[in-house]
């Protein structure tokens, strides 16, 4: 299984729920079984450009994005991007 | 008081109710606009990361539900309930939806969509945002800024622009068909035909369902720039305006917080009451003033709540964060 950890207000929003183990072999599946999904992706499908996904602490982004994989024992997490002063 | 009062934030909802403030509800989104019906909240809210959607809550606040991905959105303003259910919904860029479900999902209005006057349409400082929707019998009315006041006489499947002698100083034709920036339009409730609209150039009633309008801030009103307006239900010939300074200072007129009133249909106008605080460079958005057959209430950018039943203003809550929306409710 993987974990997949979120941001207070997400956690809020999945009825207080900060941690979720699920199983999946991508990024992607990891957050779209989630029950605040509606939340990360926009209307095309992608990733909305200020949520961020780390995987053991290494940005997807640099990495095969949404589609970089996921085994067991991993922690996928989402971090909202905070911009400036 | 015996209404609640629900007061969008940029930093989330709070109720006043009783004497207290509860709150913040839904922490983190700014909430546009918020409204009661059939025992139900609805929360316009919007999020710089997760976007906008209808929050929507059946036990007061404790808990909420998310409305369905509302695609091409991309700000929720103001949720208007339609009886038995259903609800419209008005958003940026330009846009209107209507929920049959209670507010779980939302279609979009394409006679509004695919407006013929829409490339004329143009985005005021707050977007091009459809943020005034009244559901009347014989009629459904929006106004988006900067488009302009819209009728639909068919139920929403077709939409007239009800703009003449409506000024639009800022464009290069002063009465143009569209794109006038509407700051708020109202129906009066009990008097069919009666439309008041607060501009960003002027202060205007119409009596013939938007056919016509006459302006009226140049009957003694400080300004002719303001953003929220209040109505009396039981009185057509009264409404009430908060005045500010035009139109890159946006505080309140004179450096004074006032309400003004007419009780004469804009035929004259005279600040209202007593108990405001002055000095005050506050200001009020366009969600920022409601009223009930019980009295008038307004909301600041300062966070303060005002509230009164008879003239005599009371401060119902201060401190509050930047305040986008006061709407009075029966819970």
């Amino acid at each position: 299984m993987v974990a997949v950890v979120l941001p207070s207000l997400l956690a809020t929003q999945a009825g207080g729920r900060k941690r979720f183990e699920v199983d999946a072999a991508t990024v992607e599946s990891a957050l779209r079984g989630l029950p605040i999904a509606d939340l990360l992706f926009d209307d095309d499908g992608a990733l909305r450009p200020l949520v961020n996904v780390y995987v053991d602490g290494a940005d997807v982004r640099y990495a095969d994005g949404l589609s970089t994989p996921v085994s067991g024992g991993q922690t996928v997490r989402v971090v909202t991007a905070v911009a400036g002063g | 008081m015996s209404s609640t009062l629900l007061v969008g934030t940029r930093k989330g909802l709070f109720v006043i109710r009783d004497g207290g403030v509860e709150g913040p509800l839904l922490q983190g989104w700014e909430v546009f606009h918020a409204i009661a019906s059939g025992g139900v909240l609805y929360a316009a809210a919007n999020h710089f990361v997760y976007g906008a959607i209808v929050q929507r809550s059946e036990d007061g606040g404790a808990t909420w539900e998310r409305s369905e991905p509302i695609e091409g959105l991309k700000r929720a303003w103001h949720v208007e309930p339609a009886g038995d259910g259903a609800l419209y919904l008005g958003g940026d860029p330009g846009c209107l939806f209507r929920s049959g479900d209670g507010g779980r999902t939302w279609e979009p209005n394409t006679a509004i969509a695919e407006h013929p006057t829409r490339e004329r349409w143009q985005p005021g400082a707050g977007g091009l945002c459809c943020h005034s929707i009244q559901v009347l019998p014989d009629a459904l009315y929006v106004a988006i800024s900067a488009a302009g006041a819209f009728r639909s006489d068919d139920g929403g499947e077709t939409w007239t622009p009800i703009n003449k002698e409506v000024a639009a100083d800022f464009l290069p034709e002063k009465y143009p068909e569209v794109g006038q920036c509407v700051h708020k339009l109202l129906a009066h409730p009990g008097r069919p035909g009666r439309l008041w609209q607060q501009n960003h150039c002027g202060t205007y009633r119409s009596d013939d369902r938007g056919e016509s309008w006459e302006r009226l801030d140049g009957n003694g009103l400080p300004s002719s720039f303001g953003f929220g307006i209040a109505l009396d239900p039981a009185d057509p010939d009264v409404a009430y305006v908060f005045p500010e300074q035009a139109d890159e200072y946006r505080v309140a007129a004179e450096g004074r917080l006032a309400v003004w009133r007419t009780g004469d249909a804009g035929a004259s106008w005279a600040p209202y009451g007593d108990g405001l605080p002055a000095p005050a460079w506050a200001g009020v958005l366009r969600e920022g003033m409601s009223f009930d057959a019980d009295g008038v209430y307004f909301g600041t950018q300062s966070g303060s709540v005002f509230v009164t039943r008879d003239g005599g203003w009371h401060e119902a809550a201060s401190q509050l964060p930047a305040i986008y929306s006061v709407e009075a409710a029966e819970l």
